[in-house]
């Protein structure tokens, strides 16, 4: 799998702001059947989800069951 | 999902994350909750479904859906008049998950509800519950204008399988609305009297081939003598989806005087309907039926080609 390093235009995007993972919260990361999904901590401290494998299957349960929206898979045109 | 490899403090002490002031940590509370699968995680879920953030309201009406009872319904039913739609629509859905029929006492005195979400939900909700009270309220619902009502309160009566609806959903079957029609055709499949024998050789005749296919398919349940006639007329509609469901209907019946109107219907160019039409005469096994079949053992579709090989088989057998 490769291993994203950098941030990278990934299918998996988490709004910061509205991720609760400093909360406890690893909904998203539970839920990706891939386990694509990691909570990292941020500079200030908080916690967030973010995409480190880029292997998506664009199944969309880390978005749909996001309690707080903070989930946005973008599926590829092709795909649509 | 979790439940079974963490371990859970006491749901007391889960629940005081729920004054959190961080709705982020409240939201946190109510999985923690919903994933204890106790019980005694519904007061405090109860409590939750009217958070101030409507992000934890929402949160509680989803991890409803995990549990069942009064307690249960009660909290969900009050949501159905949360300000938030979000919060309204998630409420609305637990309730269809409900299976304890004892949950129908906190939603039976919401069946007459003026608003049109809450009646359509609470009718939605009280469906599978099937509780025999829930049935004049559904009579009365059908004078709703709202379709979604009407549709809702003809389910009520389908799960309910009592007689004594059968005027009610006779006279749904000739509503003008196209789903109440159709959902009435399809709940009259319990009765085999000769009222709904009558409603459902009447919804052969409708104008909208949806109905029309609805009726097609419930003839077969409802059985009686009149319905071979009335099934076998309908194999000449002008929608090979009708002609589909009458030609399924009639297998189910065992009809085997209409065999020799289903055979000459596997010469038409639509492989689903030559692959129903194979299966019911392999069923129906009538010997004068294999020069229709014949032709087709190599049909190019690889499904008729099956079920005309099993159909041959089975009239060989006979």
């Amino acid at each position: 799998m490769p291993l994203a390093q950098t941030a990278t235009s990934v299918p998996v995007t988490i709004d910061d702001a509205k991720c609760i993972a400093d909360k406890g919260c690893t909904v998203c990361v539970d839920v990706c059947p891939l386990d694509v999904l990691r909570i990292k901590e941020l500079a200030d401290g908080t916690k967030t989800a973010y995409m480190k494998y880029d292997e998506c299957w664009y199944c969309m349960p880390c978005e749909a069951d996001c309690p707080t929206g903070a989930v946005t898979v973008t599926i590829p045109y092709l795909l649509k | 999902m979790t439940a079974i490899f963490e371990d859970f403090s006491d749901i007391d002490d889960l629940a005081e994350g729920l004054d959190d002031p961080s709705p982020g940590a409240r939201i946190m509370a109510v999985i923690e909750l919903a994933d204890s699968a106790d019980p005694d995680a519904i007061p405090h879920l109860a409590r939750a479904i009217t958070d101030t953030d409507a992000g934890v309201r929402k949160q509680a009406a989803q991890a409803l859906t995990d549990f069942d009872g009064p307690e249960t319904a009660a909290a969900l039913v009050d949501a159905l008049s949360d300000p938030e739609a979000e919060v309204r629509e998630a409420a609305a859905v637990s309730l269809t998950e409900l299976k304890d029929p004892a949950s129908g006492d906190a939603i039976l005195p919401h069946l007459g509800s003026q608003d049109e979400f809450v009646l359509t939900a609470c009718l939605a909700g009280i469906k599978e519950l099937r509780r025999p009270e829930a049935m004049e309220p559904a009579i009365a619902a059908l004078a709703s204008p709202s379709q979604v009502v009407r549709v809702q309160a003809v389910g009520v009566m389908g799960w309910l399988q009592d007689e004594a609806s059968l005027p009610a959903l006779c006279g749904a079957a000739r509503d003008p609305e196209i789903p109440v029609r159709k959902a009435a055709l399809l709940a009259l499949g319990f009765s085999s009297s000769e009222a709904a024998q009558a409603a459902l050789a009447a919804g052969l005749q409708d104008p909208e081939w949806q109905v029309r296919e609805a009726a097609a398919e419930t003839l077969a349940k409802s059985g009686g003598s009149g319905c071979v006639a009335a099934l076998t007329g309908a194999l000449a509609d002008d929608f090979w989806q009708v002609r589909l469901k009458a030609v399924r209907s009639l297998g189910r019946l065992g009809a085997t005087g209409a065999a020799m109107q289903i055979g000459p219907m596997m010469d038409l160019p639509i492989p689903n309907l030559r692959k129903e039409c194979a299966a019911v005469l392999g069923e129906l096994a009538v010997p004068e039926t294999r020069r229709f079949l014949d032709p087709y053992a190599d049909d190019t579709d690889p499904d008729v080609r099956k079920n005309v090989r099993w159909a041959l088989d089975r009239i060989a057998a006979a």
